[in-house]
């Protein structure tokens, strides 16, 4: 019981640094990616790759994953600099479809399909963290320190830059910011910090296939931070707490056919994130509407 | 021959493409409304279809059925999703979430109510005839390219030359000016889904024909729609007709170079690419920021 | 939210205390596909594991009642995860089925770490049998079927020319680099490979290929709902060529199928008319209760299942716990077992050995026309 808690945990853990990293960019810099799970999914290929082949050692693995999800994140980049709304999100699906195919057809990396398996544990000077336990505590201090990098961030001149690019591009423009720098720089640091949750997932689930990083996933992550609440600190920590108990405690419900209660959850799921959208619309920690950001074109 | 063959393929299933993506277009193009669910529209209403047939009711009510089906579920959307939503004045991705929600919902209750197996509508029309040496054409190609030619004349006709397709127009252009006339947006919002719904119809009949169901079929049926939407250029619905032919014959003829698991990817590598040099995309005004 | 945290706590104290006062009760868990694309499969997995619960259960062949516990994987990875991590620590299941090639991959870590045994009935894909002591397979992969299939193809049915439509994953790959292997050692050739994305749907394109390449045989290699999407669309689009595949098109749907008429296919080899107790109650048992006659994956959770009440029947008997590491001690002791289609024995990797049996699908149901020994 305990270890399946902690389990949880992780995955929750995990989940709300993706959950955060992607607000970072949709919720200050009003960039609404349904691209993320690309990052989650480079960040673990690249950290399962360097573990496999030169070292788990979290000091080696973590950096290289955040260099090669910055590095591809440019290619999200270009597309924001130069569309809004829905043209943008459009551009992002299409970066995750085609990172997909990457993803399942690039073997000597990806393993193709049947993904990579035996990726070791992570270790930190010389103590391997696999059990839930220290991978719990693991996997919550990082997502403290995300927090705090993006708290930091936010706070600072950096973040109001971003929200005031969000709110007005001319306006900002006008106070003569470098918009096309501070829109690039924020995705690159929401892709890179997202990476570290793919390396952790990676040595974590000892497993990854591409399975882990398809659309489905994006949408996922972006549901958290929505249903969380958009621009907040703390929503998108609910949200991703929120949707990965859900499911959980469903399958407690006895009275529910067990053959078909894999069904039942996802109409369930389907049909919560709706509601809370028609009740709810800024999030459960949102304070309303003014939170939510306006995306049109 | 191949290429031929390949690209009679193409505009068989550019036709269906074409058909579901004009819907869509047509939605989003009016309200703006990101509705996702499309997909949902269209597996629905190709598994009434499949039911009302294969109970022995015919064709024609199972068109009925499917049409009844695909403009209600359109409506109730509209209706008692994003009307709400918009009331709040939530944001383009607080509909794109509900939406997604539904599209999920509705999958896995057409899998609990039909089965989640593969099925097929049975129909000679489906085999296809050799016209030339080595090349096959179905009759229900010839059908699905006239689908999408006479529901698009419809349309255009619809909304050039009446007073409701008028107001359609006028409400993508300007729903601020649809109040000055006197006219709901609202309204007219509830006209666009229910047309864009029905326009998914004859698609997902087609569909049930030739490639057979399954409930998660909706997906790439929405990814395509809003590709074609985009290539074409929101707002146009002859954009998006051409567009749905374009990637069909695409991902046909792809085929002669590449493995088919990189369709896909050549699919969206144009929308990529359209979004990055041409927003507007082929017929559209101008989007860049 | 608070209110969640308290249902799982809830319930996981209702699950600690159920446990001591019934200890001779004996759960063990499944990971199947219940919602989903592949949903299809938990339905067939289920309805043979649920029969041998009940057998076991009449006979009384455990001190306690057995009971299985299902999760679902959806045939993901990641879901397939944390079901396992539930029912190894929630559960405390010292045995769990298995399916799908990668949610078996996923979890092989897991069974070895926390020593439960994985039992899979379902993937074929041969790398299942390289994922530890704690995993098993109660069915012959791919390779093997392939092998039995391709000199009975050539010789026999005179097919020399082969094109292959599979989908790029393990079990794909595996069967590719078989064809490529096998066909050439007696005379046959394979002309094409065209591959697809699991996710696809339309294949009058692929159709156009296959055509071109003129072959006398097409081995498809796919699952669920796809394959029989491209055994309809080939025939509808003019391919007219045989049609040969492998055994994830024994469910009754695939076969009825109105295309799938004159189908080759292998299986492992089941003798469902055999004398042989054992699988004389299972087909009469499995037709009665569910109005058809059961196919081999069927046989597969039905033997997984009672391979479990053997070892933990065996267990019993000399009054050892029955846990995974005691499961694994027994079944290397013993050299056969009486499953469902006869007296079968373990390689060393943990994977059965049986015949290949090829079928040719006749008014919608699979005909055994010939058993292969396959050496391996």
């Amino acid at each position: 019981m305990e270890a399946y808690l902690l389990n949880l945990g992780v995955l929750i853990s995990l989940y709300a640094i993706l959950a955060v990293t992607l607000n970072f960019i949709m919720g200050y810099a009003g960039i609404y990616s349904l691209a993320h799970a690309v990052f989650f999914g480079t960040g673990a290929y690249a950290g399962a790759s360097v573990a496999l082949n030169f070292s788990a050692s979290i000091f080696v693995m973590v950096p290289t994953a955040m260099l090669c999800a910055a590095a591809l994140s440019l290619l999200l980049a270009l597309p924001a600099l130069r569309v809004r709304g829905e043209y943008f999100v459009a551009a992002s699906l299409g970066l995750q479809v085609l990172a997909v195919t990457v993803f399942a057809e690039w073997k000597a990396v990806t393993g193709g399909i049947g993904g990579l398996i035996g990726i070791p544990p992570v270790d930190i000077a010389g103590f391997e963290i696999y059990s839930p336990g220290s991978f719990f505590i693991l996997s919550l201090v990082t997502l403290a320190a995300v927090v705090a990098i993006t708290r930091l961030l936010v706070r600072s001149s950096f973040g109001r830059s971003l929200k005031a690019i969000r709110d007005s591009e001319s306006a900002a423009l006008a106070f003569g910011k470098n918009i096309a720098l501070i829109k690039t720089t924020s995705v690159v640091i929401s892709a890179a910090l997202a990476a570290i949750a793919g390396s952790l997932y990676a040595a974590y689930m000892s497993f990854i296939n591409v399975e882990s990083f398809m659309l489905d996933t994006s949408v996922l992550i972006m549901a958290m931070v929505i249903i969380g609440g958009t621009g907040t600190q703390l929503g998108p920590i609910v949200g991703a707490a929120l949707l990965l108990i859900l499911p959980g405690a469903l399958s407690y419900l006895s009275f529910l056919p067990q053959t078909e209660i894999g069904s039942i959850q996802q109409i369930l799921y389907g049909l919560g994130m709706a509601v809370l959208m028609i009740f709810r619309p800024g999030g459960i920690v949102g304070r309303g509407r003014a939170e939510t950001g306006e995306g049109e074109a | 021959m191949l290429w031929l063959q390949l690209a009679i393929t193409g505009l068989q299933v550019g036709a269906l493409y074409a058909l579901t993506a004009v819907g869509f277009s047509l939605i989003f193009g009016c309200t703006r409304i990101f509705h996702f669910a499309h997909g949902a529209t269209f597996v629905l209403a190709a598994y009434v279809f499949y039911y009302v047939e294969s109970q022995g009711y015919g064709t024609a009510a199972g068109v009925l059925a499917a049409s009844v089906a695909a403009v209600g579920f359109g409506v109730l959307m509209d209706r008692l999703v994003y009307a709400p939503i918009q009331r709040h004045e939530g944001s383009f991705f607080t509909v794109f979430v509900a939406s997604f929600g539904i599209g999920i919902a509705v999958q896995n209750l057409v899998g609990m109510v039909f089965g989640r197996s593969f099925v097929t509508v049975t129909t000679p029309l489906s085999r296809s005839v050799e016209v030339l040496d080595g090349v096959y054409v179905s009759p229900l190609a010839w059908i699905a390219v006239a689908c999408a030619g006479v529901f698009f004349l419809g349309l255009w006709f619809f909304l050039r030359r009446t007073n409701l397709g008028t107001g359609l127009r006028a409400l993508a252009d300007n729903p601020e000016l649809i109040r000055v006339f006197g006219l709901s947006p609202r309204l007219l919002s509830t006209y666009a889904f229910a047309l864009g719904s029905f326009l998914v119809v004859p698609a997902a009949v087609i569909t049930g024909a030739t490639a057979g169901l399954n409930p998660a079929l909706g997906h790439h049926v929405m990814l395509i729609s809003l590709a074609a939407t985009i290539v074409g250029g929101i707002g146009s619905i002859g954009g998006a007709l051409v567009a749905g032919f374009g990637l069909g014959l695409a991902e046909s003829l792809a085929l002669l170079q590449f493995d088919s698991q990189w369709t896909e990817a050549v699919t969206f590598a144009i929308l990529f690419l359209f979004i990055l040099l041409r927003p507007s995309g082929l017929f559209g005004r101008a989007a860049t920021s | 939210m608070n209110t969640f945290r308290l249902c799982i706590v809830v319930a996981g104290l209702h699950l600690a205390t159920a446990f001591p006062s019934q200890a001779a009760d004996h759960q063990i868990g499944a990971l199947f596909p219940l919602s989903g694309p592949n949903a299809t499969y938990g339905d067939i997995f289920m309805s043979g594991a649920d029969l041998a619960v009940d057998h076991i259960n009449a006979d009384e062949l455990l001190s306690g009642e057995l009971s299985l516990r299902y999760e679902d994987s959806q045939a993901l990875p990641q879901r397939a995860v944390v079901g396992m991590t539930k029912l190894v620590n929630v559960d405390q299941v010292p045995y769990v089925l298995s399916a799908f090639t990668g949610v078996s991959k996923a979890i092989s870590t897991l069974a070895q770490r926390n020593q439960v045994v994985a039992v899979n009935g379902g993937g074929v894909g041969p790398d299942l049998a390289q994922l530890g002591e704690y995993f098993w397979n109660v069915i012959p992969l791919a390779n093997l079927e392939v092998r039995g299939l391709v000199p009975y193809l050539v010789e026999e049915e005179g097919l020399k020319n082969v094109v292959l439509i599979y989908v790029d994953d393990p079990l794909g790959q595996a069967i590719r680099t078989e064809l490529e292997t096998e066909l050439p050692t007696v005379g046959g050739t394979l002309v094409d490979a065209l591959s697809v994305p699991t996710t696809a749907q339309q294949f009058s394109g692929i159709a156009a290929k296959v055509r071109a390449a003129e072959p006398d045989a097409v081995y498809i290699a796919s699952y669920g709902a796809q394959q029989l999407q491209i055994v309809k669309q080939l025939r509808d689009n003019g391919v007219d060529a045989q049609l040969v595949t492998y055994s994830g098109y024994s469910v009754s749907e695939a076969l009825a199928l109105p295309e799938s008429e004159g189908l080759i296919y292998t299986t492992q080899s089941v003798d469902y008319d055999s004398d042989d107790p054992v699988t004389k109650r299972f087909v009469d048992d499995y037709t009665a209760k569910y109005g058809r006659a059961p196919t081999a994956y069927n046989v597969n959770y039905y033997n997984a299942v009672r391979l479990f009440g053997l070892l933990a029947h065996a267990l019993e008997d000399k009054g050892q716990a029955v846990t995974g590491a005691n499961l694994l001690a027994e079944r290397m002791a013993t050299d056969s077992f009486d499953l469902v289609g006869g007296t079968v024995s373990f390689q060393d990797d943990g994977t059965l050995v049986a015949p290949i049996q090829i079928n040719i699908v006749t008014d919608g149901a699979g005909q055994p026309v010939a058993t292969v020994d396959v050496a391996d």
